[in-house]
């Protein structure tokens, strides 16, 4: 699939998460972001260090801007099963805002054209870094990583894009 | 997908999730065999099965008793929180090992009753002249040493990552839990075995991850 760019309508698909009941639920991603300004950042890995340490916070931090700017939905999507999600989701426990979904299979990333091959450090196919900026499905912003770096995907890069 | 196959996916989902259907325990023949049979014909075990599912599945690897286990990199965080990969030689050469495998780090079953079951026996099982024991899943070395922070592990156990599955293929013990919505991938059945020199003295396999067999403590009473 060729990557997701600005412009495009972005893939529907289906992601999971363990709610606050800890019941496992699956969501699809166009019923949650439909008519509504949303931002989804991805991940290689979570509990890996710039994930963990850099991108999430910073995304978690500045949530409330976002949201202050229009931004109804804060979706942090990785190629990780949704128990994993949730123990990471956890280790963030100031966040209000950031939705962590499940992408198990790699399928919806895959679907955004962002995969990113891993398999040499032992990761698999995981999704490349991004940040993308959706107004009723529609791509308005995609900040997207050539790999796992962190340079134009942060909270902040969104934000500046939404002035 | 066979209907064997499917009722033991969706049956190794279940019992990941807690779900209702996992009150349905199996009632499961099954033979540990000691080391001096030497057999080395694939080991088969029958379970019966309640209500729905009409197939018997199969439990099945390619390795039995008797033989010596492939060798394979695995990887993992040390102390020093550097990545390090290891052999399965590594650790199983001269060397008395119980390896076992969980489907995945912070599922519940895994999370509760088998990695700390192991942790728990440790001692015991050292003094009975084990090793190392290691514990060895689908999942990447990053979350491997979240999963042994989160249940506060130290030393007693190693917890090694087989992230692109390699061993867990060569040793014929995949289980596919690629099916939505709990999205798995492909991973490791549930097992724990005794190896001495690189040999299998004992293994015992479960069905997806199911929990009957592979417990320290059934280990425990089998050397």
């Amino acid at each position: 699939m060729a990557p997701i760019a600005v412009g495009d309508v972005i893939p529907d698909g289906t992601l999971a998460y363990f709610d606050a009941e800890d019941q496992l639920q699956s969501v699809s991603i166009h019923s949650l972001v439909a008519g509504k300004r949303a931002v989804l950042f991805a991940v290689p890995g979570a509990f890996t260090p710039t994930c963990s340490l850099k991108h999430v916070p910073g995304f978690v931090e500045k949530s409330p801007e976002l949201k202050s700017k229009g931004v109804q939905e804060v979706i942090c999507i990785s190629v990780n099963d949704p128990f994993v999600m949730k123990a990471w989701a956890k280790t963030f426990p100031e966040n209000e805002h950031v939705k962590f979904l499940a992408d198990g299979s790699g399928v919806y990333t895959k679907a955004l054209g962002l995969e990113l091959d891993l398999s040499e450090k032992g990761l698999g196919i995981r999704s490349k870094r991004f940040a993308l900026l959706v107004d009723d499905l529609k791509v308005t912003v995609a900040n997207i990583e050539a790999g796992g770096e962190f340079t134009v995907s942060s909270a902040e890069d969104i934000l500046k894009a939404l002035v | 997908m066979t209907a064997a196959t499917a009722s033991t996916a969706a049956f190794a989902t279940a019992r990941l999730i807690g779900s209702s259907a996992s009150k349905l325990k199996p009632p499961s023949t099954f033979l540990s065999f000691r080391g001096n049979l030497g057999s080395s014909f694939p080991m088969r075990i029958s379970s019966i099965r309640w209500a729905r599912f009409s197939t018997v599945p199969k439990i099945s690897a390619t390795i039995s008793v008797g033989d010596k286990l492939p060798d394979a990199t695995l990887s993992y965080f040390d102390a020093a929180d550097d990545l390090q990969t290891i052999t399965i030689s590594e650790i199983t050469a001269n060397k008395k090992t119980i390896l076992f495998a969980v489907p995945g780090a912070f599922t519940p079953t895994c999370s509760q009753k088998h990695l700390p079951g192991f942790v728990e026996k440790a001692a015991d099982l050292k003094a009975k002249g084990i090793d190392t024991i290691a514990c060895i899943s689908v999942n990447d070395a990053f979350v491997m040493k979240a999963w042994k922070e989160d249940l506060k592990i130290g030393d007693e156990v190693l917890l090694l990552s087989d992230g692109n599955g390699h061993f867990t293929k060569a040793i014929g013990c995949e289980l596919d839990l690629s099916d939505k919505p709990v999205g798995l991938g492909v991973r490791s059945s549930r097992y724990a075995m005794l190896v001495e020199d690189g040999v299998i003295k004992i293994l015992n396999l479960e069905e997806g991850g199911a929990f009957n067999v592979s417990s320290a403590e059934d280990l425990l009473n089998a050397i």
